[in-house]
């Protein structure tokens, strides 16, 4: 298999240097290095610029989808989503003979990223330093001209895909109101945020049919007396938060993944920015890349693939907690168990149920199984930048479930939460994988 | 180093001989050299102790003034954090002594916050209590009682007395509460408990060892010592108080001190009014409608001259736009809603002047005055500072570390995977942004406004303070300025007030008893044109205490009538005259004595109706509308007055909020009135009705209704939204006619009632407020022409013409302004001026422009058409937002409303813009922007980015801007619009005291030539506020102005008045007030 794509490669870059006649550039870019330290420096952003676990992957998604647009325009191996995807069309791109098509998809990346983010000097200084190092590389100005044009229709078809997903309406529908009803969310402390994205059930989705089509398990009946079922789990997530072994909690602040904690000593506060859930798992899916050594088309393929993943797993649980719309652990335990107690984790600002790091992780460990096999060795080191160690991991699996488990551990969810959240991921992801043909699966299997 | 202050001395020497200017002002920096006070709070934070760990690290210590052996000059005590407290002599002309370690003050090693003085013990000295920091990270401390020995000497008798208090104390004062003779000690202690996470509100009820204290002196028991009365005294003592400020005054003029608290974060301030039982019952809710949020310190005196304290707190609201722009403001909307739910007063952040209106309670009016920012703000002192005989309000501010930065708070974060915890919180510590600003000094300048002075009274040096006091230390006849800087040394003021030829008193005085020194004594100066009230009582301003030497200023006046004087113990003397410019020393027992004259108020009879508006709001129209600046669903009641049933006796009729039934009241020939059934009124309960009318609509003779509904819930055109008409049958019996009416379904705001096509039946102009969830929009106004039978048409086309865009309604009148014989309309509403539509000819009627108002658009609430100068024209009445707030306006800064859909996202927002300086910026904050239009994130990538906008087109492109309504408002001021000889209008506004509050009902009873104001809107957005300044008010114009004259009312103070209305019941005319969620009030005119 590896031959065939290297073949066909190679073809692709004999007409490239012969019609060129200059240095010969093709090595400049082959594997997906180039998109993550893109996709490194769009999480950064993410993180400065403050946007929430939904938002985020909404970023990454549509940028991962625009690399991978170029990679499938020039390779008839892979499979346009478009078309397949909700509200997309087929589009049949012709790029010039000019155009550098590794260079054509991450400019592409580039540009629809820094579209969808606010800081957009630091998206194009790490750009303008990356193109720079490229031309160094010896990738003629013609050349290099082509290969942007060329990344910025593609981009362009992606941008207006996106501009029709309803995120740009939804950014005045009415906010959360918090009723005060017994058992219902109420903001937490000490930033007493307001609920976001109440609304995220309406944006589009990518492949699922709607977005309660996995609608998962409802909380158990919600009550204040003591053994009742609901008091259990509350009294179960005080008990593992007080009992908690290092390990646990190692686990709870790796997987902690809060892009806006607030830290509030007496009149000082400071935000504590993390990647978002979203972003740890896209980093996971440029770990994966790497080490199974995928080209720049195969890393541009996971990273849609992961990314869509992720993006259905947001909406699909956003539209469960403005269901069940239900009262953190926090508030339940202060109210009813210890009025003293402050979990492991900062409780972040929506409703409960289901947890969205289990959905989200669950979803993208499938897809990546998918793409890699489950059994995969991920050394994760997705958080060493945030002063988090390393961990590793013999499955996606494995770490999905960890990740999910960390809520418990934290203090921020109920197990009912993780383990329908788990549930809920999971069948999404198989969803989208009898929806959504890349054509790539049959390389998958390394 | 002697080399080094000798350079300093000269280079002083020097600037003050090349700058005269300086010289001239109104108060002299003095050198340390020259007074020998040097002073300085010097504070360095460590990995151990910094304000991560303390989270009062920065607050810096106060200073006492007194004279500590009574040689008559007034000696000084300041506090200090890290190094030890000093005691400095006065040896006269402005020379000091530190007589520290001599006389046994020092507190090496240990925390002190504030200082006070007051003699314990009855010796005839001072004594020196100094509150602590006691064992917390490092630091151990006790709270100390410097017992004065005479030859200037103290011991630490703390231990002795009882008062070795170990906490988190802020500040003691000391006052006879339980007026047996002696002095006892309330002590104010503040938390150091996660302020962040908000308990209920009842926690306050749960006594703590470190809360606040009350100590019982011992003395005239005849024991020495204090004991803790804390528990039995009604004082809270929990972990939810952060008390930061404390002041004693007679606040209820009972003759017994009363106490203000202020506290920091979320807990309320506490107001204590004195049992006169040993007790105190907690009262700040009852009177004030809200406080500062973060309050600091504070101080009770009287400035408006009428005996009673007012009470000013101070918090952190930057002054400068481009601060304010960037740091912390009011909470968001979803916060604000959660401390009301655990149980919270309503609290802003920004100082609060609180004036003192006796019975009708406090009326804030920090934004009316010009006070409400200071920066981040601790002492404030109110004190006439140049002897002109106003009181004017000194406030020290600064924070070495400024954590309400916004970019500091949102940004300032970055991962470093190099750093352990502690170097990363050092790291933090370190990017808190530093901002030195000077303090400020605001002049009163008459009629309770205010004007910052500190340029041009030479107090602009910047620097980081803390506590601060006055005192005469030259005994000249004016209050010199002591102030206690953080890493820098004290700033010791002289007073220049004696160049200015203002006169003054000054006043020594003696009590009886164990309280020689006389603290806790009031006295009034009485001249023929104003009386002025000063209390002695020590502890103020933030940490610090004054002297027991009182200084009047006394501007031109050249006698004084009489002093009197109420002891600390009640007794109440008066003395003669005195003459100005000395020293006057009062001892108790040499006046005459004065006898208080109960005041018997014959209590007035009023009608009653056992009525209350219950207002029901099922919508939060900021969560529709995050930018809305007012809401709309809290203006009924509706009311309307007629007699029903033909027995020649006005009746009443009331309109429910939503789920609350309209009601008719028949008034019956004894006054009383008894409530009419009418299951239709039940059946439509769900309407909420904010105007109604009584007119003959069918022409069968009897009285009907019509029912005008709004609320700003339910959209255009929706059942609910509908107005409604029913026939009366002339017995108090309705009928509801539901084909009256074509649909309209807007939220009525004004019924307008007028023959308009002169066929002897009513037609009805009926005017929209909103457009419900597009605040901004016009919503449809209409004109209803009656068919005769009560049936009305929509004719607005025919007779207005085609789109006609009335704008927001909220009031409409008919009137024959130009007495031609046909109506105009008169109407007006938020962002529009007083418009006229004239009847030319036919059916036709056209807007005029006429002369003086086209400067009239406010947000005027009510308009009212009378004679009110008895010129034979008619003028117009406006209640307007008034001046209490923080939107400022006018012809040349006028306030903006741009709507429009800013994004071109299928939702409009109105975006207020406002001047603050010369710069027009956006009202709303960067972060509520964001919240509608997210793609200012990306023109303004930061919160001081943001700061810079200084004009609308800093933050939309010329494009957007091109395509959005623009209203401006140039008058918030309520007043009348006299018609001229030639038709024009000249605007005369109402006087200040009909400024602090909007105006919802004007009302004018021309028999007695009085308009009746009524006010109070509680349901603004949070970062505007509550405004319950005034609920009512009533003026009379005499011969060329307007003069306030006192009604009987019921009207309680805090009540929002909507509508009122004129009744005569048992053949006297009284006026009726609707109050939203509230009872019917009556106010007597006859």
């Amino acid at each position: 298999m590896r031959t065939v794509k290297f073949m066909l490669f190679s073809g692709i870059l004999l007409i490239a240097v012969s019609c060129t006649k200059q240095v010969d550039y093709s090595q400049a870019i082959t594997d997906g290095h180039y998109i993550s330290e893109a996709q490194d420096r769009i999480t950064e952003v993410i993180i400065h610029d403050i946007f929430s676990p939904p938002v985020a992957t909404r970023i990454y998604t549509y940028a991962s989808l625009a690399a991978y647009e170029v990679a499938a325009s020039v390779d008839p191996e892979y499979a346009s989503l478009l078309g397949q995807l909700n509200g997309s069309e087929k589009v049949i791109f012709t790029p010039s003979e000019k155009v550098y098509p590794p260079l054509a998809s991450l400019a592409a990346y580039y540009y629809v990223g820094t579209g969808l983010i606010f800081s957009e000097d630091m998206m194009n200084e790490h750009r303008d330093a990356t193109f720079a190092a490229l031309r160094e590389k010896g990738i003629p100005e013609e050349v290099f001209e082509a290969s942007i044009a060329f990344g910025k229709e593609v981009g362009d078809v992606i941008k207006a895909y996106s501009s029709k997903d309803n995120y740009h309406q939804s950014r005045s529908f009415p906010k959360f109101t918090v009723t005060g009803e017994e058992g219902t969310w109420q903001p937490t402390p000490p930033a007493y945020m307001e609920a976001i994205e109440p609304h995220w059930s309406k944006i589009r989705t990518f492949v699922l049919d709607s977005a309660s089509q996995f609608k998962p398990l409802p909380p158990p009946p919600f009550s204040t007396e003591k053994g009742s079922e609901f008091y259990n789990v509350a009294l179960e997530v005080y008990n593992a938060d007080i009992n908690a072994t290092q390990a646990q909690k190692d686990i709870a602040l790796f997987w902690d993944c809060n892009p806006y904690k607030m830290n509030v000593k007496g009149h000082v506060m400071f935000a504590e920015k993390k990647i978002t859930p979203g972003g740890h798992w896209m980093s996971i899916a440029a770990i994966a890349s790497k080490a199974a050594g995928r080209d720049w088309k195969g890393t541009a393929e996971v990273f849609a693939m992961t990314g869509i993943s992720l993006n259905e797993a947001f909406i699909s649980c956003w539209d469960e907690k403005y269901r069940s719309n239900l009262i953190r652990p926090e508030t339940y335990i202060n109210q009813h168990i210890d009025e003293q107690w402050v979990p492991l984790l900062q409780t972040p600002p929506f409703p409960e149920h289901t947890s969205g790091h289990s959905v989200a992780s669950a979803a993208s460990a499938y897809t990546l199984a998918q793409l890699f096999g489950d059994e995969f060795h991920i050394v994760d080191s997705s958080e060493v930048a945030y002063g988090l160690p390393v961990r590793e991991y013999e499955s996606f699996s494995q770490a999905a479930e960890e990740a999910a488990l960390s809520r418990f551990y934290g203090g921020i969810h109920y197990r009912p939460a993780i383990e329908y959240g788990i549930t809920e991921g999971r069948d999404l992801a198989k969803f989208i994988w009898t929806k959504v043909d890349t054509k790539s699966k049959s390389v998958a299997s390394n | 180093m002697k080399k080094f202050s000798a350079a300093i001395s000269l280079g002083l020497a020097l600037l003050l001989s090349c700058d005269t200017k300086e010289e001239n002002k109104l108060f002299e920096l003095m050198p340390s050299e020259s007074t020998g006070i040097d002073f300085e709070n010097s504070l360095s934070s460590s990995d151990s102790l910094n304000i991560l760990e303390y989270l009062y690290f920065y607050n810096g210590g106060g200073v006492a003034a007194g004279d500590i052996n009574n040689d008559g000059l007034v000696d000084l005590y300041f506090a200090a954090n890290q190094t030890t407290n000093r005691l400095y002599l006065n040896k006269g002309n402005f020379q000091f002594e530190d007589i520290t370690e001599s006389a046994g003050v020092a507190t090496d090693g240990s925390w002190s916050t504030g200082v006070t003085m007051a003699d314990i013990n009855g010796d005839g000295m001072l004594d020196i209590y100094i509150s602590q920091i006691g064992n917390y990270k490092g630091l151990s401390g006790k709270n100390r009682l410097f017992i004065n020995q005479g030859n200037n000497e103290f011991i630490d008798q703390a231990e002795e007395y009882g008062v070795d208090f170990v906490g988190f104390s802020t500040q003691a004062a000391f006052l006879d509460y339980d007026r047996d003779g002696d002095l006892d000690l309330y002590l104010l202690n503040h938390s150091v408990k996660s302020p962040e996470v908000f308990t209920s509100a009842d926690q306050r009820q749960n006594p703590d060892a470190l809360g606040d204290k009350l100590f019982k002196n011992l003395l005239s028991e005849g024991n020495i010592g204090f004991e803790d009365v804390t528990e039995e005294s009604g004082i809270y003592s929990s972990i939810l108080g952060f008390g930061l400020g404390i002041a004693v005054a007679d606040i209820n003029a009972d003759g017994w001190p009363d106490i203000y608290i202020s506290n920091d974060f979320t807990e309320n301030d506490y107001l204590y009014l004195n049992q006169q039982d040993g007790t105190f019952s907690e009262s700040l809710e009852k009177s004030i409608a809200s406080t500062s949020r973060y309050s600091m310190g504070n101080d009770l005196a009287d400035i408006t001259g009428d005996g009673l304290p007012e009470i000013i707190t101070t918090d952190m609201l930057p002054l400068a736009p481009e601060i304010w722009m960037k740091s912390v403001g009011e909470d968001k909307a979803e916060v604000y809603q959660i401390k009301k739910q655990f149980g919270y007063a309503d609290q802003y952040v920004r100082n609060h002047l609180q004036l003192n209106q006796g019975k009708k309670g406090f009326s804030d009016i920090a934004l009316f005055a010009g006070v409400h920012a200071s920066d981040w703000s601790w002492s404030p002192l109110i004190f006439d500072m140049d002897n002109d005989g106003l009181t004017d309000i000194h406030i020290t501010n600064g924070i070495e570390k400024r954590p309400n930065d916004l970019d500091f708070i949102q940004y300032s974060q970055q991962a470093d995977p190099n750093l352990n915890p502690e170097q990363y919180l050092q790291t933090q510590i370190e990017m808190l942004p530093t901002v030195k600003l000077p303090n400020l000094s605001f002049q009163n300048m008459g009629n309770l406004k205010f004007e910052n002075q500190a340029a041009s009274w030479g107090l602009d040096q910047p620097s980081y303070s803390n506590g601060s006091t006055y005192a005469d230390l030259d005994n000249d006849g004016d209050l010199d300025l002591i102030i206690n800087n953080l890493n820098q040394p004290a700033f010791i003021y002289q007073n220049h007030s004696e160049k200015s030829g203002n006169s003054f008193l000054r006043v020594n005085l003696s009590a009886n008893g164990y309280n020689p020194g006389a603290l806790g004594t009031k006295v009034g100066i009485h001249s023929s044109e104003k009386s002025l009230f000063q209390h002695y009582s020590g502890s103020k301003g933030f940490m610090s205490a004054t002297s027991s030497t009182l200084v009047f200023g006394l501007g031109k006046a050249q006698t004084i009538d009489s002093v009197s004087v109420t002891w600390p113990d009640g007794l109440e003397e008066i003395f003669p005259s005195f003459k100005i410019n000395q020293t006057i020393h009062l001892t108790q027992g040499e006046g005459k004595p004065i006898k208080k004259s109960e005041k018997l108020e014959t209590p007035s009879s009023f009608p009653q109706i056992p009525w209350e508006h219950r207002e029901k709001n099922m919508l939060d129209e900021t969560k529709r509308e995050y930018l809305i600046p007012r809401s709309f669903a809290s203006m009924g009641p509706a009311l309307a007055v007629g007699d029903v049933n033909g027995d020649g006796l006005d009746d009443i009729f009331v309109g429910g909020a939503q789920e609350q039934s309209g009601a008719l009241f028949l008034q019956l020939p004894d006054g009383n009135f008894e409530e009419k059934e009418n299951e239709i009124f039940d059946r439509l309960a769900k309407a909420e009705d904010v105007v109604a009318a009584f007119a003959d609509f069918n022409g069968d003779r009897n009285l009907d209704l019509y029912v005008g509904s709004g609320g700003n819930e339910h959209s255009t055109g929706s059942l609910f939204n509908s107005d409604r008409v029913f026939f009366g049958n002339g017995k108090g019996d309705f009928q509801f006619s539901p084909m009256s009416l074509p649909m309209l379904g807007e939220n009525t705001s004004a019924l307008a009632l007028v023959d308009i096509d002169a066929d002897g039946d009513v037609d009805v102009f009926v005017g929209s407020s909103v457009v419900s969830g597009d605040y901004g929009a016009s919503p449809k106004s209409m004109l209803f022409i009656n068919e005769g039978d009560g049936k009305f048409l929509d004719k607005t086309e025919e007779w207005f013409g085609p789109n006609t865009d009335f704008g927001m309604v909220n009031s409409a009148v008919w009137s024959d302004l130009d007495k031609d014989g046909k109506s105009e309309l008169v109407l007006t509403g938020d962002w529009q001026g007083i418009r006229i539509f004239e009847n030319k000819r036919g059916k036709e009627y056209t807007e005029k422009t006429a002369v003086g108002l086209e400067h009239s658009s406010g947000w005027i609430q009510s308009l009212e058409i009378a004679d009110v100068n008895g010129d034979g024209r008619l003028d117009i009445l406006t209640g307007n937002l008034g001046l209490n707030t923080k939107l400022k306006a006018s012809q040349d800064k006028p306030v903006w409303l741009y709507h429009g859909d800013f994004d071109q996202n299928g939702q409009a927002d109105p975006i207020l813009f406002h001047y603050m300086e010369e710069r027009l910026v956006p009202f709303a904050t960067r972060d509520d922007l964001i919240k509608q239009i997210p793609g200012i994130k990306r023109k303004h990538t930061t919160y001081q980015e943001f700061s810079t906008i200084a004009e609308p087109t800093d933050l939309f492109g010329d494009e957007v801007l091109e395509q959005v309504a623009k209203y401006p408002v140039y008058e918030f001021r309520s007043g009348v619009y006299f018609q001229q000889a030639d038709g024009s209008f000249v605007f005369e506004p109402f006087p200040d005291s009909a400024q602090l509050s909007p105006i919802l009902s004007v009302c004018w009873d021309e028999e007695s030539g009085t308009v009746l104001l009524g006010g109070n809107f509680s349901d603004f957005r949070v970062d505007l506020g509550k405004n319950l300044a005034s609920a009512f008010s009533s003026l009379r114009w005499r011969e060329g102005s307007w003069e306030n004259q006192e009604l009987q009312s019921t009207i309680s103070p805090k009540s929002e008045i909507r509508n009122i209305k004129k009744i005569t019941v048992n053949h006297r005319a009284f006026g009726v007030a609707g109050s939203n969620s509230g009872p019917l009030y009556w106010i007597k005119l006859d």
